[in-house]
C-alpha cells in the first residue's frame, strides 16, 4: 500500500521536474524574465559558462590553495586534514557508541565524508558571490560561476577524503565489494543536489544576509536527520516515511549499500533519489534565475 | 575603419534606492505586510544612444554620479539595461578597476596568471607571456615577491601590463591610467595610441580633461543620466566646464 503511494508521488515528481528542466533549458526568458530585451546576458548563458570553464576550475583550485596557504605542509594538508579528522571521529564514535552496525567505523567515516561534501559545498557557495563581489562588479562573467566553482571545490575535497578513506579500508583490511563501481553515479547525484541548492543560496544570500545563519541551523538539523551514525531503521516508522523523501538520506543509504554492504540499491530508492535530486535542482535553478536579475546591483 | 565597435541604443537604467535596506528575511516579510513602498526608483540613465567606431577613442565626462560607471558596466555586460540594447562587436576588456581580483598573499607571477585567466586567457597562453608582462611592467626583479609588498604604482603597472596583453578589440578605461610614474604613463599612452592605430576602439572615462582633449576623436558629456553634449571633444569639454562653474565667465 505504502509503496504504491510512494511510486505515485515519485512519478508525479519526476514528471514535474522533467517538464521544469525542459522549460528552463529551452527558454529561461519565457519562464522567469518578463522583459525579453536582454538577450545578451540570458540566452547565451550556457554557452558562456562552458566557455569560461577555465575560470571555474581556476576559482575552484585557488579556493583549495588559499585554504592551506602559509602552512608548512601545504598541499599535504588536503590529505592530512581529513585523516586527522576521521581518526578523531573514529576514536570518539567507536568508543562512545556501542553500535550494532556492521563495519561501524567505515559506516560512520563514509557518512561523514559524504555529509561534508554537502555541508561544505552549500555553505561555501552561500558566500561565494559576496566574497567575489569585487570581481563581479568589474568584470562580466555569468553569475552561475561562483556557485559552480565552490561546488567543484567541495567535490575535490570529497575526492581527497575518499582517498583517505581508502587508507582506512586498508587499515581495517576491508575489501570493497564489486558494487563500488556504482559510486560515480552517486557522486554525480550528490553533485547535482549540492549545485541545485548552491545556486539559489549564492544569490539569495546577497539580498537576505540572514540566510547564512538559517542555513547553519538547517545543516545542523540535516546532520541529525540523515543516517550518518545510525541506521534509518532505528527511527519510528512515521519519521522513516518522511525522511525517505530526503535526497540526502537516499544518497547516504546508497553509499553505505554500495561501498560497505555490497548491495545494489533498490529501484525504488534509486527513483526517489533521482526524482528528489532533480526536483531540488529544477526548483533551485528556477529561484536562481529569478533572483539573479537584480543581484549585481545589490552587491 | 568606419565599422562600428560599440553601439548603444536608447539605453535606460533605473536603480532602486531603498529607504530602509531590507537585509533580512524578517524585514522583507514585515515590509510585505505593511505594504509601504520601501524603495524609490532612481533613473540613472535616460535614453542614451551613441556608437564608437573601430580605431576611435571616445571620451566620457560628467560629474560624480552622472551615470558614467553605470554606463560602462552596461557596456561590459555586468548590469543589464532596463530598456534599449547594446551591441558589442569584438572582444571587450572592461578596465573598470585595476587589478581586480589580485590577491595580496600571492606572488606577482601567480597574480598575473590569475588575472589573465579572469580576463579570458587560457592558463597555458598566459603562462607563456608572464615574462613578457613582467618586462613591460618593469617588474622583472619582483616576479616572485608577494603582492602585499608592492607599492600602489607597481600594483597598477602590473595590472595594466597584464590587461593590454589580452589584446582586446575594445578597451574600456575608467581613470585607470593615472597610477604609475610619468615614464610609465607615457608608456601606457603609447600603448593606447598603438591600439588605436590597429583599429581598436577605446572608451575612456576621465575627470582629467587633458587626455580627453588630446587623445579622443569624440567625447560625450553625461549630465544627470542624459547626454548633454556629444561630438568634438573641445566643444564638449567647454560645455562641461560651463555647467560645472556656471558663474565663471
Amino acid at each position: 500500500m505504502a509503496s504504491t503511494t510512494f511510486r505515485f508521488v515519485i512519478f508525479i515528481n519526476v514528471l514535474f521536474c522533467l517538464a521544469n528542466i525542459a522549460k528552463c533549458l529551452d527558454n529561461p526568458n519565457m519562464l522567469f524574465n518578463k522583459d525579453t530585451s536582454d538577450n545578451r546576458v540570458m540566452s547565451n548563458s550556457y554557452r558562456e559558462i562552458w566557455k569560461k570553464r577555465g575560470l571555474i576550475y581556476n576559482f575552484a583550485i585557488s579556493d583549495l590553495k588559499i585554504r592551506y596557504r602559509n602552512s608548512v605542509l601545504g598541499f599535504f594538508w588536503t590529505f592530512l586534514e581529513p585523516l586527522l579528522m576521521l581518526t578523531v571521529l573514529y576514536v570518539v564514535f567507536t568508543n562512545l557508541f556501542k553500535s550494532q552496525i556492521e563495519h561501524f567505523p567505515l559506516y560512520i567515516l563514509l557518512g561523514i565524508i559524504f555529509w561534508n561534501m554537502f555541508s561544505r559545498g552549500t555553505s561555501m557557495s552561500l558566500s561565494s558571490i559576496l566574497t567575489r563581489s569585487n570581481i563581479l562588479t568589474q568584470i562580466y562573467f555569468p553569475q552561475e560561476i561562483p556557485a559552480i566553482s565552490s561546488t567543484i571545490t567541495s567535490f575535490l575535497m570529497l575526492c581527497f577524503e575518499l582517498i583517505v578513506f581508502g587508507i582506512f579500508m586498508g587499515i581495517f583490511q576491508f575489501m570493497p565489494p564489486s558494487t563500488i563501481i556504482l559510486l560515480p553515479f552517486i557522486l554525480l547525484l550528490e553533485f547535482i543536489l549540492v549545485l541545485g541548492l548552491s545556486l539559489p543560496l549564492s544569490v539569495l544570500n546577497v539580498r537576505y544576509r540572514d540566510i547564512q545563519f538559517i542555513w547553519t541551523v538547517v545543516l545542523q538539523v540535516g546532520f541529525f536527520i540523515t543516517p550518518i551514525f545510525y541506521k534509518l531503521s532505528i527511527l519510528p516508522s512515521y519519521a522513516q516515511k518522511i525522511l525517505y523523501f530526503s535526497p540526502m538520506v537516499q544518497i547516504m543509504n546508497m553509499v553505505h549499500d554500495v561501498i560497505i554492504y555490497g548491495k545494489i540499491p533498490t529501484s525504488e530508492s534509486i527513483t526517489i533519489a533521482i526524482g528528489t535530486t532533480l526536483s531540488v535542482f529544477a526548483i533551485g535553478y528556477g529561484i536562481f534565475l529569478r533572483a539573479k536579475r537584480r543581484v549585481m546591483e545589490e552587491l | 575603419m568606419s565599422e562600428v565597435a560599440v553601439e548603444v541604443r536608447n539605453v535606460s537604467k533605473t536603480f532602486r534606492i531603498y529607504h530602509e535596506r531590507r537585509d533580512s528575511i524578517y524585514e522583507a516579510m514585515a515590509a510585505w505586510f505593511s505594504k509601504k513602498k520601501y524603495y524609490e526608483n532612481l533613473e540613472v540613465l535616460k535614453n542614451i544612444s551613441f556608437s564608437v567606431k573601430k580605431g576611435e577613442m571616445f571620451g566620457i565626462i560628467g560629474r560624480n554620479g552622472a551615470g558614467k560607471t553605470t554606463l560602462l558596466r552596461i557596456i561590459a555586460g555586468i548590469y543589464k539595461p532596463d530598456a534599449g540594447d547594446v551591441t558589442v562587436n569584438g572582444s571587450l576588456i572592461p578596465f573598470l578597476g585595476l587589478g581586480t581580483g589580485f590577491q595580496i598573499d600571492l606572488t606577482a607571477k601567480t597574480n598575473v596568471i590569475q588575472y589573465g585567466i579572469l580576463l579570458g586567457f587560457k592558463k597555458k597562453e598566459i603562462a607563456e607571456r608572464v615574462n613578457e608582462i613582467m618586462k613591460f611592467a618593469e617588474l622583472e626583479k619582483f616576479a616572485d615577491v608577494k603582492l602585499k609588498n608592492f607599492s600602489s604604482g607597481m600594483y597598477a603597472r602590473l595590472a595594466f601590463s597584464t590587461a593590454v596583453q589580452v589584446d582586446p578589440d575594445i578597451l574600456i578605461i575608467d581613470e585607470a591610467l593615472y597610477a604609475g610614474d610619468m615614464a610609465f604613463q607615457k608608456k601606457c599612452f603609447d600603448t593606447i595610441v598603438s591600439f588605436k592605430k590597429r583599429g581598436k576602439a577605446i572608451i575612456l572615462v576621465s575627470h582629467n580633461m587633458v587626455p580627453i582633449q588630446d587623445q579622443c576623436e569624440r567625447a560625450m558629456f553625461l549630465n544627470g543620466g542624459m547626454i548633454e553634449a556629444i561630438g568634438n571633444p573641445d566643444d564638449v569639454v567647454e560645455q562641461y566646464k560651463k555647467s560645472m562653474f556656471p558663474k565663471k565667465e
